[in-house]
């Protein structure tokens, strides 16, 4: 039983990529403990439920992007689509439609985004820098075009206050077991996408066209439609991401999800994902996405101001990818040498 | 098993192939040779699906293809290992092997199954590879062997091999051989492509000979002789496959004392003479290209003196080695040789911009062309115009490109590292020409080269390196390969036992 354990761990360990995982949990154990130390109500449970729910948009909108990191790709287009996601699902609920079929149509709407992409990058090969910035202007335009270039009224003035208690509670402000609903909607999503990638064939697939599209195409996979895979991945975490901001805001706000791609990015990237492709774990993601918030929690808790806020992340960023290059150069010199 | 006949495939502007007709029995290793531009890869595009072809007709076991995808070429059994390894660095050996038909359950991959699949497939070759390893943490040989094993997973039994043993050390093309006549008493086909000949009468059965799109000829191996394959391949009797220049030898230009950087470059010291060319000789991994890059600065050094005219220079990166009068011709054309995106006159152009410039920055189009004019003449570099990228020029004009860029200035000391590498006959005769044009005119040549005979043909005097250090010096004219690989495996104690 411990023998088998114990081949378990090392199988866990040995994973590819398993390193900066191990190092941006051990950066996140650092940043929280310090943090605590200075001021004790870091550790209290009610800022630990805080944290939790915090930090779940930007684990989703991490996971959408560590998705296209991996593949070699980016998608600039996942904040405008948080905010379009807001946009739809928020007038919708104004006008008094049901709150499922509203989270439908903005589902569709993200996925048609996120179909475009895949389509640009995939087929007619657009640098992935330039397709999603063409995405990104025109689905906050849309976010901005679906209620006349103005913010929603409160959701419940359309489908009623119970209704629309019902979704904030869903979304946001709800618990189960005790944790906030928001925690447990990323969860799921990042366990689901979690197998995805690491156990199934599209997920093999993804790591391949990161490493070498040639080769990969050359062996049989096919490279558009993996791409438009991965692009309705971000798409789908983008959606569900404007609806948590829907249901906080209790109404839609054209400006959601402003910056929020480059959230994902550096959520990846200080978990370890190469944003040249071929390498990464989730698991990264959720690291990174931890420090993310843990270090705003904490710097807000410290009454640092927001100026600093933003520095210290920015500093934050550069220097994990500087640590894994540095730790990189020195592997392979190593190797290159014996 | 293969037959093709009359095939036609146009390019824009080109007519890649014309009639060409090939045939592929099982059981055989097939060499089909011919110069770089000859069209052997777009034939075999064309066997293996990449490309469509034009006309013609194309059998494989018997059944007749139209069109042809990659797929169905993979289906119909045929697989094609690349001279450009075709694997994600990033994946396992397994995950690399079943690549685009893993094994699923249901949604689930079957990894297990999988990797004793893969470990089944080279433990049949004897390879000893671990399927779990990443395949970028291969040595090249490993990388290729799995690219083999890999056909072989999905039952191929036509392997097309484009330039396999160009980046082996002598150890891993007897590994290599190994495989292939195994797969070969298999009932394999194997088509064979190749510019190093020397090689071709350990494993070859038939060739077919093309040049410039056309099918030449082709038969028994060993009923042709090494010339008369060489003058088909051409078109024109070379009449000396290393023509060497007697020179005398002047006074000493260059010497390198105690140079020590990493553990490949362990305590070098060496001379270079005017009108002298000096091979530089060894196994894969000897450090000789190491060296090469300490000298020019491009790897720190750790200690060592650099002498030019008996005067120490201090070169701490490549702009100092460049000023001193000390160039480079690197190994890898592509990565480290050209700007490939470049036009040819920007590539040209590109270190002599001082000297191109005016006072305030701004480059003078007149003795840019005036550079460009004088490379394209004196290199006979084949190209319509110095305005197209480097990329769409064939291996050989890549390589004058790289040694022209430096010719406009007055170097002393020209390195080349491995300058034939992957180009045609014709063309190496071009290069070892050029190289003793430079010797001539009183420039030091340092020549590093994996390939014996051209060393002993070439250079004057032959230093060989193993493991790092130098273990012998030798005169060309008094040498025999066995000598020079006596010395290239002189390693230390230590390394023996691993």
């Amino acid at each position: 039983m411990n023998e088998k354990k114990q081949s378990a761990f090392k199988g866990l360990l040995g994973t590819r990529g398993m390193g900066a995982v191990i190092t941006a949990f051990a950066g996140l154990l650092i940043i929280y403990v310090a943090f605590g130390i200075i001021d004790r109500n870091v550790f209290s449970g009610q800022n630990v439920m805080n944290l939790l729910r915090s930090m779940s948009k930007y684990l989703l909108i991490g996971v959408g992007q560590s998705y296209l990191l991996i593949t070699g790709n980016i998608d600039l287009s996942i904040g405008s689509m948080v905010g379009m996601s807001a946009m739809i699902s928020a007038t919708l609920m104004t006008m008094g439609i049901h709150p499922i079929i509203a989270i439908l149509v903005a589902l569709i709407c993200c996925l048609c985004c996120g179909v475009v992409n895949g389509i640009l990058v995939g087929k007619f090969k657009l640098p992935p820098f330039i397709a999603t910035l063409g995405t990104m202007f025109v689905s906050r335009g849309a976010a901005y075009m679906v209620n006349n270039n103005r913010n929603t009224d409160a959701i419940a003035t359309g489908i009623g206050k119970e209704a629309g208690d019902r979704f904030q509670n869903f979304f946001y402000y709800g618990k189960t077991f005790g944790i906030f609903n928001t925690f447990w909607i990323a969860l799921i999503l990042f366990l689901l996408f979690f197998f995805l990638l690491s156990k199934t064939r599209t997920g093999r697939h993804i790591y391949a066209i990161g490493s070498n599209v040639d080769a990969a195409k050359l062996s049989g996979v096919n490279v558009v439609n993996t791409t438009i895979k991965a692009y309705l991945v971000s798409a789908v975490c983008a959606c569900v991401v404007g609806l948590i901001l829907c249901a906080q805001a209790g109404m839609g706000n054209m400006e959601a999800g402003n910056m929020y791609e480059m959230y994902g990015v550096a959520a990846g990237v200080i978990g370890g994902i190469s944003p040249l492709g071929g390498t990464g774990l989730l698991l990264g993601t959720f690291a990174g996405a931890a420090v993310w918030q843990t270090l705003e929690n904490g710097l807000n808790m410290i009454g640092a101001q927001v100026g600093i806020q933003r520095l210290v992340i920015g500093i934050i960023v550069v220097f994990s990818v500087l640590l894994d290059v540095v730790v990189r150069s020195g592997n392979f010199r190593k190797k290159s040498n014996s | 098993m293969v037959s093709m006949k009359n095939i036609v495939k146009n390019f824009p502007g080109v007519k890649a192939l014309d009639n060409v007709s090939f045939e592929l029995r099982s059981g055989e290793v097939m060499a089909l040779l011919g110069e770089n531009g000859a069209g052997k890869s777009t034939l075999m595009k064309i066997l293996s699906g990449v490309y469509t072809k034009d006309g013609g007709s194309m059998e494989i076991f018997g059944k007749t293809y139209e069109t042809l995808t990659p797929k169905q070429a993979q289906a119909a059994g045929v697989a094609i290992i690349h001279q450009e390894l075709n694997m994600c660095r990033h994946l396992s050996v397994t995950e690399n092997m079943f690549l685009g038909r893993e094994k699923v359950d249901g949604v689930l991959l079957k990894n297990n199954e999988m990797e004793s699949e893969a470990a089944e497939i080279l433990g049949q070759l004897k390879i000893d590879i671990d399927p779990r390893q990443t395949v970028g943490d291969l040595p090249v040989s490993k990388q290729q062997m799995v690219e083999i094993a890999k056909a072989l997973s999905i039952h191929a039994k036509i392997l097309i091999m484009d330039e396999p043993t160009s980046s082996l050390t002598a150890k891993e093309i007897d590994e290599l051989f190994r495989i292939i006549r195994k797969l070969k008493a298999d009932g394999c086909g194997i088509v064979y492509i190749s510019h190093r000949l020397e090689e071709l009468q350990a494993i070859v059965d038939r060739v077919t000979i093309m040049r410039d799109g056309q099918y030449i000829t082709s038969g028994e191996f060993h009923s042709m002789t090494m010339d008369q394959i060489i003058a088909n391949m051409v078109g024109r009797e070379i009449k000396e496959q290393f023509p060497r220049i007697s020179c005398s030898k002047g006074k000493k230009v260059f010497e390198v004392r105690g140079l020590n950087a990493g553990k490949l470059v362990r305590d070098i010291n060496f001379s270079l003479y005017e009108g002298e060319i000096v091979g530089f000789a060894g196994l894969m991994g000897a450090g000789r290209t190491e060296t090469t890059r300490a000298i020019f600065g491009v790897d720190p050094k750790t200690s060592g003196q650099i002498l030019l005219d008996d005067k120490e220079i201090q070169i701490q990166c490549p702009m100092d080695a460049i000023r001193a009068g000390i160039v480079l011709a690197p190994e890898d054309r592509k990565k480290d040789g050209l700007c490939t995106k470049l036009s040819i006159r920007h590539n040209l152009a590109l270190p002599n911009l001082d000297l191109l410039c005016n006072r305030i920055g701004v480059i003078s189009r007149n003795k840019e062309d005036q550079l460009c004019e004088k490379a394209v003449q004196n290199l006979l570099i084949k190209t319509p115009s110095v305005e197209i990228n480097a990329a769409n020029l064939s291996g050989g004009n890549q390589q004058k490109v790289v040694v022209g860029k430096w010719l406009a200035r007055n170097s002393r000391v020209v390195i080349f590292d491995e300058p034939t590498r992957g180009i045609d006959v014709g063309a190496k005769v071009e290069i070892y020409n050029l190289m003793n044009k430079l010797k001539q005119e009183g420039i030091a040549v340092m020549f590093v080269s994996s390939e014996m005979p051209e060393v002993l043909g070439i250079a004057d005097r032959v230093i060989i390196m193993c493991d790092g250090r130098i273990t012998g010096e030798v005169m060309a004219r008094d040498t025999t390969q066995n000598e020079v690989l006596k010395y290239a495996t002189e390693f230390e104690k230590k390394q023996q036992a691993r």
